[in-house]
């Protein structure tokens, strides 16, 4: 009868189907082949395994970690459907951490059986079986209402469906990962468009900002490649960092790289960790590269004799916790205030303070340039 | 005539700064320019009028700019969005016009003049 029921093919009717186990057996492995999720896997093997076997009950338990999750069940009373048990505590935790069927014919006799777990179910006897026992994804579960000893035939068929179960759940789980890495690819498509147009927009800005105030094509062209530079150097930081948080002394240290960098002498450099978000390090980049070209061209480091101090201190006293960053330049030649605003000075002034929420100044001191930031902690400027 | 006074939420500093340049050339005052949701959301909650017209980036460092525009929208002030995303998630505010990053001068009159209608 097995046999025409595979041969029939499209004449079902002329056997009971339904009652044939090796034609559930089939049907069950081409709907596990069709299976796309790990929940449309449970649901077939829960009602197959059911009438393949005749018990009164089934589980499918899904391995997570140290845990068992028993995700569905299809039975004549509630088991433990949407729980979680530790792997040590039940007997799908056994079979899988074993790799071996466990066949109970009465599970008040059994040590491995939390019997309190059991005593409001219609549970009396059982088969669980592991899925790939050789490295146990999941486990599924017969039950029966009496005390019983399982058939060999009954304990074969489970042994079976899980085997069928096996690939199913391989696949689904695959099938789940790739979907997920496709939907990702597609955010990072979407983030990537976004991030190069408004990286486009910042150039825009740089240039439209740098024509504004130059004097000439020459100046244009010194002072808006120099930007470009540094809005580049700034981009790679963060490509190094994944696009996550960087540290402020890192991108101190990459804005001052061109200008003989932070080498404890001449330029000193330091403070508290403190991490900025992408948005933040980029402007913070440009904002110290604006100071490291003034230094460079008119302040401590355009002469031999003179010093540049950076230092910031976050107050832990205050109740709002505030970063106060001092860039302070000594030795250099007399510094008189300049006759106009340009970019880099309404950048550190107006842009920084803005985007951090804080206040930003810049004092022509003359014995040396002095810029003074304090700007709240928030999601842009915080400890490490 | 008096100038729109306009409100400009921008996460980038360096795009803010062109952009308040572009706005006050094309006649309008730049009364708040803001890089975060929530202090532009109490800003306009402390407002007794609420300005003539608002420039909203999108994303804000991750948080969406929507919340304000609903705000926007409750008081009747027309706002613009300038963004890098082709389109705005979920086709929301399809009445509220688009402005692509980076931004083109010219775009961005039209959007000005109709800030500037209700005075």
């Amino acid at each position: 009868m097995s046999e025409q029921a595979i041969r029939v093919d499209g004449d079902i009717g002329a056997i009971d189907a339904a009652q044939d186990p090796l034609f559930t057996l089939v049907e069950a492995i081409e709907d596990l082949s069709l299976a796309r999720t790990v929940e449309q896997v449970a649901a077939v093997v829960r009602s197959a395994a059911r009438r393949i076997t005749g018990a009164d009950g089934v589980a499918f338990v899904l391995r997570e970690g140290d845990q068992c999750w028993y995700l569905d069940e299809d039975a004549i009373g509630p088991l433990w459907k949407g729980l979680r048990f530790p792997m040590s505590a039940c007997i799908s935790g056994w079979a899988m951490l074993n790799g071996k069927t466990a066949v109970i014919p009465d599970i008040y006799l059994d040590p491995r059986i939390p019997h309190d777990a059991y005593r409001p179910t219609f549970v009396k006897s059982l088969v669980m079986t592991p899925v790939r026992p050789k490295d146990p994804i999941a486990a599924i579960g017969a039950y029966w209402s009496t005390r019983r000893q399982p058939t060999q035939d009954e304990v074969a068929k489970l042994q079976i469906m899980a085997r069928a179960t096996a690939t199913a759940l391989e696949n689904a789980l695959m099938y789940v990962s790739l979907t997920e890495a496709l939907e990702r690819r597609k955010f990072l498509l979407r983030e990537l468009d976004h991030r190069c147009k408004n990286t486009l927009a910042a150039v825009q800005s740089i240039a439209d900002q740098t024509l504004r105030r130059s004097a000439s094509p020459e100046d244009f062209a010194e002072a808006f490649n120099g930007r470009l530079g540094a809005l580049s150097q700034a981009h790679e930081l963060l490509t190094r960092e994944g696009w996550g948080k960087a540290r402020l002394a890192e991108v101190l240290d990459a804005a001052l790289g061109g200008f003989g960098g932070v080498d404890g002498v001449r330029v000193k450099a330091g403070g508290p960790a403190v991490e900025l978000t992408p948005e933040t390090s980029v402007a913070m980049h440009m904002a110290f590269h604006e100071l490291a070209v003034n230094a460079a061209k008119y302040g401590a480091l355009s002469t031999p004799d003179g010093r540049l101090d950076i230092r910031w201190t976050i107050d832990l006293a205050e109740a709002e916790r505030k970063l106060e960053l001092i860039w302070l330049e000594r030795g250099g030649p007399p510094v008189a205030p300049p006759v106009r605003q340009g970019f880099g000075a309404r950048l550190l002034e107006r842009g920084i303070g803005r985007e951090l929420g804080g206040a930003a100044a810049l004092a022509y001191e003359r014995s040396g340039l002095r810029f003074t930031l304090k700007a709240p902690l928030s999601a842009r400027l915080a400890l490490a | 005539m008096t100038s729109p006074r306009v409100i400009l939420v921008e996460d980038e500093s360096l795009v803010a700064l062109m952009m308040e340049d572009l706005l006050a050339e094309l006649g309008c005052e730049v009364v708040a320019s803001f890089s975060a949701l929530g202090p532009a959301l109490a800003w306009l909650e402390a407002q007794a009028a609420g300005p003539d017209g608002a420039l909203l980036d999108v994303n804000l460092g991750g948080e969406m700019v929507f919340p304000l525009a609903e705000a926007l929208q409750v008081r009747g002030v027309p706002f613009a969005f300038a963004t890098g995303y082709g389109a705005l998630p979920d086709g929301r505010f399809t009445d509220a016009p688009l402005i692509n990053k980076p931004v083109d001068p010219r775009k961005l009159g039209p959007v000005v003049a109709q800030f500037g209608a209700r005075l």
